[in-house]
């Protein structure tokens, strides 16, 4: 639902991150969105190329790395990962008392840049 | 060339909440995120509130809606200061959005700042605006089913209220449910039930709010 202001977060932190490196323009731009950071890549796609036009990424491509939600149990002490956007417990001993460790990124990891 | 970078999607927002912050903690001004889908009684609630701590509190409010000035001019009637931002079409608050807003509040002379953020069950609770906490409403008409359809902003509330408690023997909802399960995804939350109507429950939400800033 607010894929747009994503979108437009992460064009502003490419376009200051290129020029930052003395770079004038972004052909790609790789980013990590976790299973569980409730971002939809198609839609965060779709605002990407509609807001990035009038910008020196007018020609980027978007290119996203989906993050399972993984975690470690607090009871059980084992470690977990699934394809699931939110997890309740831990899917070994049903305990409600666990560490997320990945999938709420939403993080740009590189830049193409000439 | 590559150019490899290690940069938050949301670091703008981010870098921005945490300046809010550190004007709010300059000012010694305790502030509340208050979330809910549209309708669960944000405004009734704090209209309660204000009521219940004016006099104990210096309160101000800053409302976020997608357009109009309902909610600041009930506010306004309480004679606490109060800003309407009006997001024109966003689904929530950003930090930007609150610090445009903070020349327009005496700071110094609040102790706590309710900023109350667009009805909306998912969004609001993804971007922080500089909050010292994020509190939550959900009335029982909206049913026994919503923590687990919308577990984030559950995940992210460091109170859940549980309003409209006088319509519960009219209702068909597991208030029990609600609790179990806002407690599995947040274990650490701290669950209120009250209702704005009758004003059950208030005094315990508020002496929580003073335990918070004293």
């Amino acid at each position: 639902m607010h894929e747009v202001s994503i979108a437009e977060g992460l064009l502003a932190t490419a376009v200051n991150e290129c020029k930052k490196s003395g770079y004038g323009r972004i052909e790609k731009v790789s980013i990590k969105i976790g299973k569980a950071s409730g971002v939809m890549p198609e839609a965060l796609l779709f605002a990407f190329d509609a807001m990035k036009s009038d910008t020196i990424a007018g020609a980027a491509v978007l290119d996203i790395e989906e993050v399972p939600l993984a975690g470690t149990c607090l009871t059980c002490k084992k470690d977990f990962e699934t394809e699931e956007s939110y997890l309740l417990c831990c899917p070994h001993c049903d305990s409600s008392s666990f560490k997320i460790i990945s999938g709420r990124e939403l993080d740009i990891t590189e830049l193409e840049v000439f | 060339m590559k150019l490899k970078v290690a940069s938050k999607i949301l670091g703008a927002n981010d870098r921005l909440a945490e300046e809010n912050r550190r004007i709010f903690t300059e000012n010694n001004v305790y502030v509340i995120n208050l979330m809910s889908s549209p309708g669960a009684g944000k405004t009734s609630l704090l209209e309660s509130t204000i009521k219940a701590l004016n006099g104990n509190l210096r309160i101000g409010v800053i409302e976020g809606d997608i357009t109009g000035t309902d909610d600041a001019a009930r506010i306004d009637r309480l004679g606490v200061p109060v800003v309407q931002i009006n997001t024109g079409g966003a689904c929530h608050l950003d930090a930007n959005m609150i610090y445009e807003t903070l020349g327009d509040l005496d700071l110094k002379g609040l102790d706590l700042l309710f900023i109350e953020n667009v009805g909306n069950l998912v969004c609001p609770a993804e971007f922080k605006v500089g909050e010292d906490l994020k509190v939550m409403i959900l009335s029982l008409t909206e049913g026994h089913d919503k923590p687990l359809k919308y577990p984030l902003m559950f995940q992210e509330s460091a109170a859940l209220l549980i309003n409209k408690t006088d319509l519960k023997p009219y209702l068909d909802v597991d208030v029990e449910k609600i609790r179990k399960d806002a407690l599995s995804l947040n274990p650490a939350t701290k669950i209120f039930e009250v209702s704005c109507k009758t004003g059950q429950g208030i005094d315990d939400w508020t002496g929580w709010l003073r335990t918070l800033i004293s």
